[in-house]
């Protein structure tokens, strides 16, 4: 049996064991049972060099020592080896005087320095939960109206703001990036996707000849955005490296005025009773509270403007349209809140002005659109004023993009782009 | 004018005078005749060299006679054979003198007065410039919009260096973490910005880590053992390139130097085979590729931006002892990569080896590790590189080239210490680059 290095990270909760294998395997293996590794609760398994689906190394299920004071137990210490009838002994933990990677034993979650009584429900990019929207709604104390706001609608129309010839060129992006990108016959969707949100980008940056406030704003790839609050006595954290944002010298304006936003508080959160609402968030007794917009203090460009999700290679981020919309809620979110509690302080209250954020989520063909507005950081108790969400979902940008032709009953009906 | 004489039947037969009628000259016209069998050629499958010229002559009217240029291209590159693969970014000594032999390259330091002296800030108080040498037109930018650039420029430098939370890179992986999405704001941001000067930067597209790709052969070698031994072969090239981010647009810049003109470099000579470089054979799929496919209107490329990997970065090349090489590997990297481009794009076209091109391929490069930025120029005169069609052509690839310049010196607590203008103003220039009629 080869050396397995286990890192064993004793914890009192079952833990979500990730099994270090290839997208093809797990593919591949899905329904396979590597049960037997689930059954050893509380080890992870780094080794690359026995099977990975193969049984572990058997458990080891300690005896417990029975200490009756007074009574002695007689051990084969001083024999120095096994004797049976004799108790086995009982040594002093063992520490080696210099740091060996290969034989490292983290702390207890207990030790940690960062443990803490409650436990916090994280929402990472990863996270994909079960009631998707209505769930994000409650999370983020929300209101959802469908549709775009008008005044985002009246910017789409009008002639004025549009690219030249933009039928044109939006179909040449589309098929620069579903047919021309590469040698081969098609891409595959982790490279299209982000071909086209570039290729649509890089048109509306055209758009700077008219409108010279699109300069003043900036594209940041890979931040790290922490946003921490307080729900009906439950913490909740908002964590991720999110794809792309935009970000703006100036703060986008209000959607609603405060008038309409106070007839909000009318509105109840929709609940799902028996789930709770934190399923399948991630539960943590050791996290750091804080909020971080990812930026430092004195950024040119501080207030958000736009996230963009695309699909990538990550076949674990593969998220249906469903959850990918709870996803861009609860980040856009993430984003607003960390920004509102830099510009306005800590203290839960209703923001006079409040902060808005739009985001974009493609898989290269589906496009959703969201439009936050957070009007409070009073998040705790579920009534008062409510947070309001514009969506827009499921537009296909093309009805399909084909480019192999298609041969039905021997008679040639798509031709080759 | 004597007339034929009749001459005794004796006479007719002997083969003199028989000879000496036939080279009498006949009166009229002289009378054409169909020849009756088809023209005495070589044989198409025999084991003879004449047999192998016209099988060579036959695939070169085939490829020729190609209507579509998709045709074309499969045609020249549909036989795989054992190849030398050139690598832009290299580790080897000395590279640029190798690829500008395998190229046909004359490389000449500084940029072409086009690009370098022809266009220049003007404040708005004090007037136009008078036009440069070139007779071209420059283009005036204004104080407010430069400086807009600069501002760009200088974010973009704060934002990734300094303003953005960052964890610590993994090992050789810091200019993709750092200096990558940096270029890729710089290049958008500033083409978006200048596209109200240059009509072209409108229309064109940016793609991203695309690939370019370029197949062709160069020189010839006897092979020297195996069953073909003695025969000899041409030597094949492939380049497989993928530039940080490119700008491709539908029209095609202007010549930076007329076609016939010669120049009074010289293309270096290396005596050695390829492998001595080193350089590695493979054999897999011949690409010729520019970044998209032929149906792509944007066809002509404008300029390409490469970011100087980890391992060949400047820190360590001075680490190693070889600060002389930095420079060098710079100039390997820009001929190889925009002899790729050019190349390609001409093939796109439609020329190839045997149909040389009629009008020069011109295209541009900045290489950058972050910090230091160098800028390169290329034209394309020439694809007839193979020894058969290079015997008379006088033609050579010319690429010119800068040194490189340090874009700042700095990053000291939230503020760009030390940006230079001057690059700023070339970058600027490269990419207000059009053609005349625009």
């Amino acid at each position: 049996m080869s050396k397995v290095i286990q890192h064993g990270v004793r914890s009192t909760e079952p833990m979500l064991l990730v099994v270090q294998v290839g997208n093809a395997a797990r593919s591949a293996f899905g329904n396979y049972s590597h049960s037997r590794r689930c059954d050893v609760s509380g080890r992870r398994f780094f080794s690359v060099t026995c099977a990975l689906f193969g049984r572990g190394p058997p458990s080891r299920i300690e005896k417990k020592t029975v200490d009756i004071p007074g009574l002695e137990r007689v051990t084969y210490a001083d024999r120095m080896h096994y004797v049976p009838g004799l108790a086995k002994p009982v040594f002093p933990d063992w520490r080696r005087d210099w740091h060996d990677p290969h034989h490292y034993r983290g702390p207890k979650n207990e030790e940690m320095k960062l443990h803490k009584a409650n436990p916090c429900y994280v929402f990472n990019q990863r996270t994909k939960i079960l009631e998707g929207v209505r769930q994000a709604l409650w999370l983020t104390k929300s209101k959802l109206i469908q549709g775009l706001p008008e005044h985002i609608l009246s910017l789409a129309e009008d002639p004025a703001n549009q690219i030249e010839d933009q039928g044109k060129r939006v179909q040449q992006a589309i098929r620069h990036s579903c047919f021309w990108d590469t040698t081969a016959i098609r891409p595959k969707r982790d490279r299209f996707c982000p071909v086209l949100l570039r290729d649509l980008l890089h048109l509306c940056g055209t758009l700077q000849l008219k409108h010279t406030s699109l300069s003043k704003s900036i594209l940041a790839e890979n931040y790290r955005v922490a946003a921490l609050w307080n729900q009906e006595s439950d913490v909740f954290q908002v964590r991720g490296l999110i794809g792309m944002l935009l970000n703006i010298m100036t703060p986008l304006p209000e959607v609603i005025q405060s008038g309409e936003v106070l007839a909000t508080e009318n509105h109840t959160l929709e609940t799902f009773c028996p789930i709770s609402p934190t399923i399948d968030l991630q539960s943590t007794y050791v996290y750091d509270q804080k909020n971080d917009t990812g930026f430092r203090d004195g950024y040119p460009y501080p207030h958000a403007h736009t996230l963009f999700f695309i699909e990538t290679e990550d076949s674990a981020a593969k998220f249906k349209p469903e959850q990918l919309r709870a996803k861009m809620i609860m980040f856009a979110f993430g984003n607003a809140l960390a920004r509102a509690k830099s510009l306005y302080g800590e203290h839960p209250q209703v923001l006079e002005q409040p902060v808005v954020v739009q985001s974009i989520a493609t898989d290269g063909r589906l496009f959703q659109f969201i439009v936050l507005q957070l009007n409070t950081t009073d998040l705790g108790p579920d009534t008062g004023v409510k947070n309001l969400i514009w969506m827009d979902q499921d537009q296909l940008l093309y009805d399909y993009a084909k480019c192999r032709p298609l041969i039905k009953k021997k008679a040639v009906t798509m031709a080759k782009h | 004018m004597a007339a034929p004489s009749r001459l005794p039947l004796l006479q007719f037969c002997s083969t003199r005078v028989f000879l000496l009628r036939c080279t009498q000259g006949f009166h009229g016209e002289p009378v054409v005749r169909e020849p009756a069998y088809p023209p005495v050629i070589p044989s198409r499958t025999a084991k003879s060299k004449s047999a192998k010229k016209r099988r060579e002559e036959d695939y070169y009217n085939q490829v020729r006679a190609a209507s579509l240029v998709q045709d074309k291209l499969r045609l020249l590159t549909r036989l795989q054979r054992k190849k030398y693969v050139v690598y832009p970014q290299t580790f080897t000594l000395n590279a640029d003198r190798w690829y500008q032999h395998f190229t046909k390259t004359v490389f000449l330091p500084g940029l072409p007065g086009k690009c370098s002296v022809g266009r220049q800030v003007v404040d708005k108080e004090n007037g136009k410039v008078p036009p440069a040498a070139g007779g071209v037109d420059p283009t005036v930018l204004d104080e407010n919009t430069f400086s807009e650039l600069r501002s760009l420029v200088g974010n973009g430098i704060l934002q990734e260096n300094f303003y953005l939370k960052k964890r610590r890179p993994f090992l050789q992986k810091e200019q993709e973490h750092f200096v990558a999405p940096f270029l890729s704001n710089l290049v958008s941001s500033v083409t978006s910005s200048l596209a109200k000067y240059n009509p072209l930067l409108k229309m064109s597209s940016l793609d991203f880590n695309p690939e370019v790709s370029f197949y062709w052969m160069r020189g010839e070698r006897t092979v020297p053992r195996g069953h073909r031994r003695g025969r000899v072969d041409p030597i094949r090239f492939q380049i497989n390139d993928q530039p940080h981010c490119q700008i491709r647009v539908p029209e095609q810049l202007e010549e930076f130097l007329p076609l016939q003109e010669s120049v009074s470099a010289e293309v270096p000579v290396v005596h050695f085979e390829p492998n001595r470089l080193p350089m590695f054979q493979r054999q897999y799929d011949n690409n010729i590729f520019i970044g998209s496919k032929v149906t792509d209107p944007c066809s002509y490329g404008h300029t390409q931006f490469h970011l100087v990997h980890d391992r060949f970065k400047r820190g360590r090349l001075i680490k190693g002892n070889l600060a002389d090489q930095v420079e060098v590997r710079l100039r390997a990297n820009a001929i190889a990569s925009l002899f790729a481009w050019t190349g390609a794009q001409a093939m796109y076209q439609g020329f190839w080896s045997h149909e040389d091109l009629t009008r020069p391929f011109v295209s541009q490069a900045v290489v950058t590790d972050g910090q230091y930025f160098s800028f390169f120029c290329y034209q394309l005169n020439t694809l007839a590189l193979t020894v058969q069609t290079d015997q008379d052509n006088p033609r050579k690839n010319i690429c010119w080239g800068t040194e490189s310049m340090r874009l700042y010196e700095q990053v000291k607590d939230g503020e760009v210490v030390g940006l230079n203008d001057d690059v700023l103003k070339l970058l600027v220039n490269f990419l207000l680059n059009k053609p005349q009629k625009m």
